[in-house]
């Protein structure tokens, strides 16, 4: 009888995790240069920066699809399955959808990992998929290192009730459905200068499914919203208020933090991840004078499984907040408004 | 000149050491940074320029040489422990009290236990969950004023949302009422009920 090995996944990928995105600046020149499919049935595509596509079946029924992966950023296999898993499904609920079905998407080293940990990550990437109503019917393994795992997802929507980065209308109020620090507190594990209190937190906020959220924004009959993930939360409010034609004012002290995130900016523990999305937004945001650098910072963090970020009208935020903390998203905040286009897209104050 | 060598490590472990070498430099000194990695000198460079430094860059065979210089450059920064808003906890809160009836932390030694209580306080503040509320009386209340060793920690906590309720009887009785540098003054009903309703009451 072999002693069973301790598997831990973080060993695989490279020290910083600066890596694992492609610059949004470099992504979108060569979107340029690729000419988008012309379709009526094509409700939503890239144009409008959503992270999924929308494509109308008949008058009652559009199909949502999306896919994302990303190498480890946890040490236990199952973890990391349940954490690729939400992260993909996610696409779905920010635009309003009900995930149906997915494909795995898996590249894993045989040679330099056992199997059980192949079977760990695809078995937390099913019980999440279960969580979530998807059932996972196929998909595709080739052998890489490092290990990455995802989903391609599929959902359904009606076609009326789609939920874009263009739907935020000026008047409304900005609403963040979970904490953000994911990026700071990992980078922070990896240097061991993180709690293991925190360290879990972030596992828990990752592995927890935007269905309720989602459900929310359905019942309040919400028109723009995305999900918070890999370009920050300045970087997906930029997108939203581009496709949108509005300008998005950001309260930064409003913003929920996780745990010691803010302590472990201010010692240093910046990702390069949020100087790439700083890059890429900086031209667009105007800081005001007084802005804590460390706030600022925070703003950029890349997100791995990250909340919802939704425009509501005003008269309806106290009952949103509500239903949203008893769905157990405790720590949702208005975060800040949106107002006409000005001359920048986004308005960052302290 | 101190130089800190960062060379072989990956962000954020350069910028780590850089903000750790700014906060130990007075303004007008001097450190050098070293890095061998494009994206970890670019990124530095970033955070020098927005933390309002002077810097210099020197290259070669791979190796950037960044010499900073602190200037009065005022950064817009909060301490820490100032970064907390009313509505919203940043700082996660425990399902705990704590009760400190002295000014001293255990039997023994009083020159000890004064510094074992001062010890205590510092360490609070550390923990992962902070205490809901931090009750004072007896001689514990002498930790509350303003020439206490721990008068800033307690005010840090009280800043971080900690209440801390005071003992009106024994302020009256050690005549310390105008020398308190943090907390409510409450009566013992209060107390009583604060203790009363706490799920885990923590005495040092």
């Amino acid at each position: 009888m072999g002693e069973r090995i301790k598997i831990d996944l973080l060993e695989m990928v490279e020290y910083g995790g600066c890596s694992a995105k492609i610059s949004p600046k470099e992504l979108e020149e060569i979107l340029k240069y690729l000419p988008l499919p012309k379709d009526p049935n094509i409700l939503v595509d890239i144009d409008t920066h959503d992270d999924a596509g929308v494509y109308r079946v008949n008058d009652d029924l559009a199909l949502v699809l999306t896919t994302d992966f990303f190498p480890p950023v946890c040490s236990d296999p199952y973890e990391f399955g349940q954490i690729a898993a939400a992260n993909s499904i996610s696409d779905v609920y920010a635009m309003g959808g009900e995930p149906v079905l997915a494909l795995n998407i898996m590249m894993f080293p045989s040679s330099r990992l056992p199997m059980e940990a192949y079977a760990g990550i695809m078995q937390g990437g099913y019980d999440m998929a279960t969580e979530a109503g998807v059932r996972i019917i196929g998909g595709h393994t080739i052998d890489d290192f490092p290990p990455k795992y995802g989903l391609a997802v599929v959902g359904y929507i009606h076609p009326g009730k789609i939920i874009t980065n263009a739907g935020v209308r000026p008047g409304e109020s900005l609403i963040l459905t979970k904490p953000i620090g994911t990026g700071v507190i990992l980078a922070g594990q990896r240097l061991k200068m993180v709690s293991d209190h925190d360290v879990d937190e972030v596992l828990k906020l990752m592995k927890l499914l935007n269905k309720s959220g989602a459900e929310v924004m359905r019942k309040h009959h919400i028109k723009g919203a995305t999900d918070i993930t890999g370009f920050g939360l300045a970087g997906h409010a930029l997108k939203m208020a581009k496709a949108s034609m509005v300008s998005i004012n950001i309260n930064m002290r409003d913003v929920p933090v996780i745990g010691k995130t803010y302590q472990l900016i201010d010692d240093g523990c910046i990702p390069g991840a949020s100087f790439r999305n700083l890059d890429y937004a900086e031209k667009d945001i105007y800081f005001s004078s007084d802005l804590d650098y460390n706030l600022k910072m925070l703003a950029f963090d890349a997100q791995t499984s990250g909340g919802l970020l939704f425009s509501a009208p005003d008269a309806h935020v106290n009952k949103i907040l509500d239903d949203l903390h008893d769905a157990g998203l405790v720590n949702s905040s208005v975060i800040g408004h949106v107002s006409e286009l000005k001359e920048k897209f986004i308005y960052m104050n302290n | 000149m101190r130089i800190i060598d960062t060379k072989g490590q990956l962000c954020p472990a350069p910028l780590i050491s850089a903000k750790k070498a700014l906060k130990e430099t007075i303004s007008g000194e001097s450190f050098i940074l070293l890095t061998d990695n494009q994206t970890s000198f670019d990124n530095l460079s970033r955070f020098l320029k927005d933390n309002k430094t002077d810097f210099h860059v020197s290259e070669s065979e791979g190796i950037w040489s960044l010499k900073v210089t602190r200037t009065d450059g005022n950064v817009n920064q909060m301490r820490a422990e100032e970064y907390c808003t009313s509505n919203i906890s940043h700082f996660q809160k425990g399902d705990f009290i704590v009760v400190i009836s002295s000014d001293k932390m255990g039997e023994g030694d009083d020159q000890l236990g004064h510094l074992l209580i001062a010890n205590f306080i510092k360490a609070l503040k550390d923990l992962d969950k902070l205490p809901h509320k931090i009750v004072f009386y007896n001689s514990g209340v002498r930790l509350v004023t303003v020439n206490s060793s721990v008068i800033d920690q307690l005010r840090d906590l009280e800043k971080m949302g900690v209440e801390l309720i005071l003992c009106s009887t024994c302020i009256d009785h050690y005549s310390l009422g105008s020398v308190l540098g943090a907390g409510t003054i409450s009566n013992m009903y209060t107390i009583a009920e604060v203790m009363a309703s706490a799920r885990n009451i923590v005495r040092p």
